[in-house]
């Protein structure tokens, strides 16, 4: 059994992580989140003033997020080890999972459709922000199901060695209901589930990244274990 | 009646503690929020507190405490092998938190009659949130009762059905605990 | 039945009910003197004293090992301050 092409894919989790947040943070400089108040002009002047850095930024993030396809891969590899036969789960895990990373590379797109032409009308420039932050934030519907289908499937292991601890499954269903409140990102434009609130923004965005380490650790040994048994 | 007892005893599993004391960090945050914002704005808040029905929130803190009440004796019962009375409790449990969804939902009724929606005012939006998130654990929480009575139709290994059960109603009783909480400080607090 | 009502819960429901009732009553006015602030204090402490009965008592915390335990009374302390600090700050 070659468990090496599966150690590629857990750490890329980690790739996707470290290059994702660069582009996010130091790049493209959404780190903390342009606000929901600010005028269209405010928004136009912020696209026009660092444009090739917002693109390059973004450019980077769009590329970092196709890591995000071999981390969910990973998962589903070991969930399999657990379902066994038929491994409706497993199944779940990987549809949801591959479904969300539209929600990295399709806002990118759409904030660089913004910093594509700066000099248009600062009210589309606006559109196109709001669009790509909303899309960012909203859409907590892949992941929660993904989460859940984690959980589900650690909790129902009848392995004589489970392959994750229980405690695994638990947190990955505190972590689906920490992504709910960037659902409400719709209603509000100040205050904490505004898209650069507390917990539409930086909540999820903290425990997404948690989610990824603790997911790794026990991914990899996972593998490790697996590669063992197999020798 | 209770079977014997370890001298230390972890209710359920371990790992459904790490989901209790997740989400109670996650409720402790929003309440933190909630009075970190109220400090920020007292007489908004207070005037649209005024519009809220505290008896509502009074009977629905009642109606859950005697939910506990009923799942603290499930979980005895499940202990004592007595599946049929177990299931009963947990029915009366359920019971309860239906009655809770009854009283929300005039509640909400009534307030949104009045013209209070979740983009009023903060007060509003942090009271529909609040309550609502709370709303959300209150039905999960019933599903957990229900999963746990369609469990005890086994009555062969109620040994075997302890761990869930205990789970279980540790959830339920959280669920009381934030509600505690969350009347005293949205509607009580002056 | 009588089992079941003549039992250390019934006796910890009832205090939950009596402080319920005592909190809403501090709620509609009754107080300490005129300063209201101090009656929401009031609600507060009494909120945390039933919910740490729920948890010792309901939840079986009470056989617990220290460390879970010590969990759930470090979350009362930390959020019961912390409330406590921000409501005050803001009257």
């Amino acid at each position: 059994m070659n468990t090496k092409n599966q150690m590629w894919c857990v750490w890329s989790g980690i790739a996707f992580a470290v290059f994702f947040t660069l582009g996010f943070w130091p790049i493209t400089h959404f780190m903390p989140p342009p606000s929901p108040t600010m005028t269209a002009a405010e928004v136009a002047s912020m696209y026009a003033a660092n444009t090739n850095q917002i693109r390059f930024g973004l450019l980077i993030m769009m590329g970092a997020s196709g890591l995000i396809l071999p981390f969910t891969v990973a998962i589903a590899a070991q969930m399999k080890r657990m379902e066994g036969s038929p491994s409706i789960l497993t199944y779940l895990q990987l549809t949801s999972g591959a479904l969300g990373v539209l929600f990295f590379i399709v806002p990118c797109v759409l904030w660089s459709v913004a910093a594509f032409r700066p000099e248009r009308a600062p009210e589309l420039i606006q559109l196109m922000n709001d669009a790509g932050w909303m899309l960012f934030l909203m859409p907590f519907t892949t992941f929660i199901v993904q989460n859940f289908s984690i959980g589900i499937a650690i909790l129902g292991d009848e392995n004589a060695q489970p392959i994750f601890p229980r405690w695994l499954g638990f947190f990955n269903f505190w972590v689906a209901v920490l992504f709910i409140p960037g659902g409400l990102l719709t209603f509000f434009k100040t205050g904490p589930f505004a898209w650069n609130g507390l917990l539409a923004f930086y909540v999820p965005f903290v425990i997404f990244f948690t989610w990824y380490i603790v997911m790794f650790v026990f991914l990899r040994k996972g593998v490790i274990a697996q590669s063992a048994r197999s020798a | 009646m209770a079977a014997v007892q370890p001298e230390e005893h972890i209710p359920g599993e371990v790992g459904v503690w790490v989901f209790i004391l997740g989400d109670m960090v996650v409720f402790a945050l929003l309440f933190g929020v909630f009075v970190f914002y109220r400090a920020a704005d007292v007489s908004l808040f207070a005037s649209a507190q005024l519009s809220l029905n505290q008896s509502l929130g009074a009977l629905n803190t009642l109606l859950l405490l005697t939910s506990s009440w009923f799942v603290v004796h499930g979980v005895e019962a499940v202990r004592a092998h007595r599946a049929q009375l177990a299931r009963g409790l947990l029915a009366a449990a359920f019971g309860c938190g239906l009655g809770f969804m009854v009283v929300k939902y005039f509640e909400y009724g009534e307030k949104l009659r009045a013209g209070h929606t979740i983009t009023s005012n903060d007060f509003f939006m942090y009271y529909y949130l609040l309550t609502g998130i709370h709303l959300l654990h209150v039905t999960i929480g019933m599903g957990v009762l229900a999963y746990l009575w369609r469990r005890l139709h086994n009555t062969a290994d109620m040994q075997g059905q302890l761990s869930a059960v205990e789970s279980g109603a540790s959830f339920w009783h959280m669920v009381d605990i934030l509600w505690i909480l969350l009347f005293a400080l949205v509607y009580l607090m002056r | 039945m009588r089992q079941l009502l003549f039992h250390r819960a019934t006796a910890v429901w009832l205090l939950l009910v009596g402080a319920t009732g005592l909190s809403w009553e501090f709620g509609h006015g009754l107080g300490f003197g005129s300063d209201f602030r101090l009656a929401t204090v009031a609600v507060i402490v009494i909120a945390f004293i039933k919910l740490r009965a729920v948890y010792v008592e309901f939840m079986e915390l009470r056989h617990a090992p220290a460390a879970l335990r010590w969990c759930f009374e470090g979350w009362s302390l930390i959020v019961g301050a912390s409330l406590l600090m921000l409501y005050w700050s803001g009257s």
